[in-house]
């Protein structure tokens, strides 16, 4: 704030000849003392933990290094808890004096840091302070550094996809070390037990299968229960919405349906294991059909509920962007309403209401708690809506929840199916995009 | 009676000719309003058949509110209300037993800026008659669509590629393609509002000559910002001046010898 104030003062006395507006120059001041100020505030703080680490290894008594149950972690773990004043039973002299030592440093570290970071936030606003003369481009100056804080912000955002991906493929190959791609791909029988790591040691037949076809098979019939829902719901609100309904009715139902979109999938579950499951198996007795109380159906329903908002609102936006002379025209060529809505703005709407139902897929495929609540762990492979079936987020959820060896197949396995289902909603995503293009060309 | 009286009430206002010999439609002392705001003030005036006439005025004028007053496209606006009588062969089309729908289909309208559907140009076209019901098979339509087409003037240049979509034409093209569209249903009457604002002078051209030969078969109104273009192609000109229709007349008495003073100060750009 001082360097803003300060170029700002300086500014205002000789503003004659400045290349850039005031401001500009206050907001590099202020830029270019604050960032490197952060920066260097960052990693102090990270830094710092591991320094100590390093140094307090010297207070570390030689008997205990060299005796043969030494971990430097755990050794770590016991003077942090002592810093934090966390003690279990009686720790040894060392520890207690080590993490003295430790809190020692910490407040000195911290004293250097906020010394390096006033130093740092005054050379760098002086040198910035200094740069202000009439002739330095200010304006030019800022547009790079808030390029360069936008092009970073969104390099994060890729390389953490990119990161998540890796992570799922190196731990898919050692899943494929143990069990053949071809028989997760195209097995049917969904059965993950413990003696996955031994067997493939052995080369023996074990209980374990992994067949991932019942839970991509579940996924998809669910899925398409839901969008069997919400596809016509939502696509038919949507143009009620914006054609049809007067201004006053629209502010008050876009908001309410929006609501959906915000109850969590967990209440959801809720709402489907509790009231819709039982409901449906009662009214399922009455008419003879036997109906699993955990089904396909019931989580199906409820998840076609939660996707309405995502089709209804994406689809009224798209339908309203439809210019108004296109509708004048149908009018003036004598259409109806239901003319116009049907043959000429929901056909141009299209490629925004085909992304939306996309988009409505892939909520619905990754969709967990609801199924989790109301379908069952049963890998069953069936086309039968009123059977128990189980999906894949549910499958690795089951699987990772919990104290888990790592190395066993069956923990493995949940990174495959990861891997499986993001390459699927991939491909879906280029499709999608494959099919709006196309409607696009056709339409623009 | 009552209605003669009303006549002669609104040329207290109006300078020239108001009526035609054989008069297609008849609009008797319109007054249209958007809430508050009065947009068209008692305006009488009759369109003959197989006429081309042309609305000028200055910008807000009130011209295109009482062009959209012919075919009811007003409707769709909440807050317009429309008082007075607007008669098509002595039909008033404001009856609540005038069904809009085939009102349209007789009253074809043309925008100002070309609005193809984002169909083929066949489809476009063909839109009309297939929800009015005017062809049962597919041989009539295509003749339909030919037609049209033909006497748009656009059919030599689209024929070779008719499933192509009509938003890929350019500007003039695709406006010859709305005019196309409009005539495929056959209307008795053209309304055309600035056709031509949103073209490049040889299109605008082109048009014009087809605003001419079209006026041989149906009537057709112009709203038109270009007093060259209203020169061109009308035979009457109606001038408008907030919301009152000023002055009616054959268009070359009114670009020569204008009556009322406000016309003549429009013709010579002192307004608007």
């Amino acid at each position: 704030m001082l360097g803003y104030n300060r170029a700002k003062g300086l500014v205002n006395l000789n503003q004659k000849n400045l290349h850039s507006l005031t401001h500009y120059y206050g907001i590099f001041c202020l830029l270019s003392a604050l960032l490197p100020t952060l920066g260097v505030f960052f990693i102090f703080t990270i830094c710092d933990d591991l320094v100590f680490a390093e140094l307090v290894k010297e207070y570390i008594p030689n008997e205990v290094i060299n005796s043969k149950d030494y971990n430097f972690t755990i050794v770590l773990a016991q003077i942090n808890n002592s810093v934090e004043g966390l003690v279990f039973g009686t720790p040894p002299q060392w520890v207690t004096n080590a993490a003295e030592i430790w809190k020692s440093w910490v407040i000195k570290s911290n004293i250097l840091t906020m010394i390096v970071c006033a130093i740092t936030i005054l050379t760098s606003g002086f040198l910035s302070y200094k740069k202000i003369h009439s002739e330095f481009r200010s304006r030019n100056a800022v547009e790079k550094i808030v390029m360069t804080i936008l092009g970073v912000s969104s390099v994060i955002a890729i390389l953490t996809t990119i990161a998540i991906i890796f992570s799922v493929v190196f731990e898919s190959i050692r899943f494929f070390a143990l069990i053949p791609y071809d028989e997760f791909l195209f097995g049917t029988v969904w059965n993950p037990q413990f003696e996955g790591a031994e067997r493939a040691g052995s080369g023996q037949e074990g209980l374990s299968q992994y067949g991932a076809i019942p839970l991509f098979a579940g996924t998809f019939l669910i899925s398409i229960i839901a969008l069997c829902v919400s596809v016509p719901i939502g696509l038919l609100s949507a143009i009620y919405l914006s054609e049809y309904a007067s201004s006053k009715e629209r502010a008050f139902f876009k908001p309410l349906l929006e609501v959906l979109a915000g109850i969590p999938t967990v209440v959801y579950g809720f709402f489907a294991a509790l009231t819709v499951a039982p409901f449906l198996r009662s009214s399922g007795s009455m008419l003879g059909l036997d109906i699993a109380s955990e089904s396909a159906l019931a989580a199906g329903l409820v998840m076609g509920i939660m996707i309405i908002p995502f089709i209804s609102s994406l689809s009224d936006d798209v339908i309203n962007a439809v210019p108004q002379s296109l509708r004048d025209a149908g009018y003036g060529l004598g259409s109806t309403k239901n003319e116009t809505v049907m043959k000429i703005v929901l056909p141009a709407a299209l490629p925004g209401v085909v992304a939306s139902i996309i988009l409505a897929v892939s909520r619905a495929v990754g969709e967990t708690m609801i199924v989790v609540m109301a379908a069952g762990l049963a890998a069953n492979l069936t086309a039968n809506p009123l059977d128990a079936v189980t999906t894949v987020t549910s499958q690795i959820v089951t699987i990772l929840v919990g104290d888990q060896e790592f190395e066993s197949a069956k923990t493995l396995s949940a990174f495959a199916l990861a891997l499986t289902l993001i390459i699927i909603t991939l491909g879906m995503n280029f499709y999608a995009l494959h099919v709006v293009k196309k409607y696009r060309e056709q339409y623009e | 009676m009552n209605s003669k009286k009303n006549d002669l009430k609104s040329l207290e206002l109006t300078v020239g000719d108001v009526f035609s010999k054989n008069a297609r439609l008849k609009a008797r002392n319109v007054n249209v309003f958007y809430g508050e705001n009065k947009a068209i003030d008692n305006v009488t005036i009759d369109i003959g058949s197989k006429e081309v006439i042309s609305f000028i005025g200055p910008s807000g004028c009130g011209k295109s509110t009482f062009l959209r007053c012919f075919n009811r496209m007003n409707d769709t606006i909440d807050s317009c209300v429309i008082q007075g009588e607007i008669t098509i062969d002595e039909e008033n089309i404001y009856d609540k037993k005038i069904d809009v729908v085939p009102l349209r289909a007789r009253i074809g309208m043309v925008f100002q800026k070309p609005n193809p559907f984002p169909k083929s140009i066949y489809d476009n076209v063909a839109y009309g008659p297939r929800i009015h019901g005017l062809s049962d098979n597919k041989e009539h339509l295509d003749n339909i669509v030919e037609e049209a087409l033909k006497r748009a003037g656009l059919w030599k240049e689209v024929s070779d590629r008719l499933s192509s979509p009509g938003t890929g034409l350019s500007g003039g093209q695709q406006q010859r393609l709305c005019i196309a569209r409009a005539i495929a249903v056959s209307p008795e009457v053209i309304l055309m509002d600035e056709p031509c604002s949103a073209l490049d002078p040889i299109a605008t051209a082109k048009i014009e000559e087809l605003i001419h030969e079209l006026g041989n078969e149906y009537s057709i109104v112009i709203v038109t910002h270009s007093m060259q273009q209203a020169a061109r192609v009308s035979k009457r000109t109606a001038y408008f001046h907030l919301g009152k229709l000023i002055e009616v007349g054959k268009t070359k008495e009114i670009f020569t010898s204008p009556k009322h003073n406000q016309t003549e100060a429009y013709i010579s750009g002192k307004i608007g």
